[in-house]
């Protein structure tokens, strides 16, 4: 008798879980890692927009920059029953078959910033490659077409970093082919490694006029090594990204610009298209539907116009 | 009941009990789906776990198998891009080549007579480098990770009814590993190796080749896991399963094979290693940070090994009990 009452006891429990999950949306967030600048605004401009929702659910995980890890993930997310799923790929041929899985599945994937193989619901950018450019751009100019460059770049195969080293080198091969790009080195992400190579440029090039480094944070590990050789007012460094503390830098005249994206936006707007597809207002079409986030050259003189609301 | 089996015993005991447990917080876990893809994972690790299960029963240790993965995976993927050929010609190939890797750690070991860790550390930096230098690069000589396109090759990440093909084939091999261990010579051959190697070496098992043996199944197991990994991401990356290592030897350590050799088996090998499949997923389960992960699988080592060292201790002195009690009656009786 004891033994009928608990089992009662537990399907009932197990129901009111069951019954539970159903009812409210269920929305997960899964960027290549979480201690960045960036992915940490994405996931505030998500939150903020999600939270004034009724019956919506919010879970971030943390793929630690490893495919493997991301797909497992994504895996969990499906077989959880999430609504709706915000991805940044680490890489788009890995993510591709989770992303196809989870949209047969009819859950609509946005993607943040790299797009996959396969067609899915929206891919919401900052277009890295046309970022890069621009930056190749601005650098070409403040040399007057002449110089010597040198890039930090990402991990091999870390397609953002590499769509933003293409951008780059198009445009200097386009438009500065006198700028020689003196060497190029993986700076992992991360600002220790950049100290590490700038020096090692520093050292090389008796002349070096211009660092690219594909994102904030090693753009500011070439500033502390230029910095401490003494050489900081002749170098221009660029970074990517425009996180708050290179803003203040770029501010102080340590950093020469930055590619600013507003982060913030960017992922609110991932969250809205999320919900107005699962409201209806929004339908799915048979492309991925492509959502462009501008980038914004913040150099000394422009990055007074990104207001203190908007940083990063 | 012997020690290992009690043991066994205590750790399916826990699974159950972390399962029903993970079911009851999370009513997801018991999703079809759900147990499904937890069974995937656990053998993409587990099918490395029985080669490394191998190679610690011979008191040695695999660094490389990481590298192993990420070669093999960049071996299939250059012939999907440069060649016609087929599936079922490359597909060999690629694991030969795992094989041949473990042949040269092996040789190393044994005929420079090299510690296992500096050899395979070593071929595991120089083959995390060849991944790098083979993978396919674009026309700007960027790293560009193919999408997988062979409908054979990823036929290997299909499933039959539910279950996915990796894991019938972590089953099967798991069943004949085992049975080659416990019923053949050369299984015998393994554990006394590992035990003991001069006496193995004294009493007529030609050791080296053992060894090498070994080390060359290890290679094959982490090439065969690497091939079932591409199939279902689509794609080859060259840092794959570099890294993984520690789940690897944390699925056979928990599994009750000890570093020091001689003994272990393949079952232990397949609970450790469901073990950290379910941990894994139920941390995701209960909406834990994936940071706890690897502190909750080290800790579990941790409380496993020093009861393992425990128990060893506490057998031994009983055994030397009993051996002076015996020794003493039939001292009496002598008088």
């Amino acid at each position: 008798m004891a033994k009928a009452k608990w089992m009662v006891a537990a399907a009932a429990l197990f129901g009111l879980a069951c019954g539970a999950a159903s009812a409210e949306t269920k929305i997960g967030y899964l960027p290549s890692t979480v201690g960045q600048a960036l992915t940490q605004a994405w996931k505030t401009g998500i939150e903020n927009t999600l939270k004034g929702q009724p019956n919506v659910s919010f879970q971030a995980l943390d793929a630690q920059m490893k495919a493997e890890i991301q797909v497992t993930m994504m895996d969990d997310f499906i077989n959880q029953g999430y609504n709706a799923i915000i991805l940044q790929p680490i890489d788009a041929a890995a993510l591709t078959a989770s992303v196809k899985k989870a949209e047969g599945k009819g859950i609509p994937v946005i993607t943040l910033n790299t797009d996959t193989k396969l067609p899915h619901a929206a891919c919401v950018t900052m277009d890295d490659q046309g970022a890069g450019y621009l930056v190749g751009e601005q650098i070409g100019k403040a040399l007057g077409g002449k110089g010597n460059v040198a890039i930090i770049q990402s991990p091999p195969g870390a397609q953002a970093g590499v769509e933003r080293e293409k951008g780059f080198r198009a445009a200097m091969a386009k438009l500065y082919p006198e700028i020689k790009i003196v060497g190029a080195q993986n700076g992992l992400w991360n600002k220790d490694k950049a100290i590490e190579i700038m020096n090692s440029f520093l050292q090389v090039n008796k002349q070096l006029d211009a660092v690219f480094a594909v994102n904030d944070n090693m753009a500011e590990g070439a500033m502390i090594a230029a910095e401490a050789a003494g050489r900081l007012n002749q170098v221009k460094i660029w970074g990517f990204n425009g996180q708050k503390s290179t803003l203040t830098l770029i501010e102080q005249g340590k950093i020469t610009g930055t590619a600013y994206t507003n982060a913030y936006d960017q992922g609110a707007t991932a969250a809205k298209y999320a919900l107005d597809l699962l409201s209806g207002a929004k339908k799915k079409g048979d492309k991925t539907d492509v959502v462009v986030v501008p980038p914004f050259a913040a150099t000394k003189d422009s990055v007074a116009q990104i207001k203190p609301e908007q940083r990063w | 009941m012997s020690v290992s089996a009690i043991r066994r015993l205590i750790l399916t005991g826990l699974l159950i009990a972390i399962g029903i447990a993970l079911s009851i917080a999370n009513p997801t876990f018991l999703k079809l789906d759900n147990l499904m893809t937890m069974l995937q994972e656990a053998s993409l690790t587990g099918i490395v776990a029985i080669g490394f299960t191998l190679i610690l029963i011979t008191a040695g240790i695999d660094m490389s198998i990481g590298a192993v993965i990420a070669i093999t995976s960049m071996i299939c993927v250059n012939f999907i891009s440069y060649t016609q050929l087929p599936a079922y010609i490359y597909i060999p190939i690629a694991l030969a080549a795992g094989c041949a890797i473990g042949w040269v750690n092996g040789f190393f070991i044994t005929h420079f007579k090299l510690p296992e860790f500096i050899v395979t550390l070593a071929t595991r930096g120089i083959l995390a480098g060849l991944a790098l230098i083979i993978a396919v690069k674009d026309e700007q000589g960027f790293v560009k990770n193919v999408f997988i396109e062979d409908p054979v090759f990823l036929s290997f990440g299909e499933t039959v009814g539910p279950v996915y093909i990796v894991t019938i084939v972590f089953i099967l091999l798991a069943i004949a590993t085992q049975f080659f261990m416990k019923r053949t010579r050369a299984g015998t051959n393994i554990y006394a190796s590992g035990a003991n190697p001069t006496a193995a070496r004294l009493s007529g098992i030609n050791v080296d080749r053992t060894l090498i043996g070994v080390y060359m199944f290890s290679g094959f197991c982490a090439a065969l896991s690497s091939i079932f990994l591409a199939a279902r991401m689509m794609t080859a990356m060259p840092e794959f399963g570099i890294g993984n290592e520690l789940d690897v030897i944390a699925s056979v350590v928990i599994g009750g094979t000890p570093f020091t050799g001689g003994i272990g088996d393949i079952w232990g090998t397949i609970i450790g290693t469901l073990f950290i499949a379910l941990i894994k997923n139920g941390i995701l389960k209960l909406g834990l940070s994936p940071y706890i992960q690897p502190i909750v699988i080290g800790g579990i080592i941790i409380v496993t090994v020093v009861a393992d060292v425990w128990y060893k201790h506490h057998a031994e002195k009983k055994a030397t009990q009993a051996a002076r009690r015996k020794a003493m009656e039939s001292k009496e009786v002598g008088a």
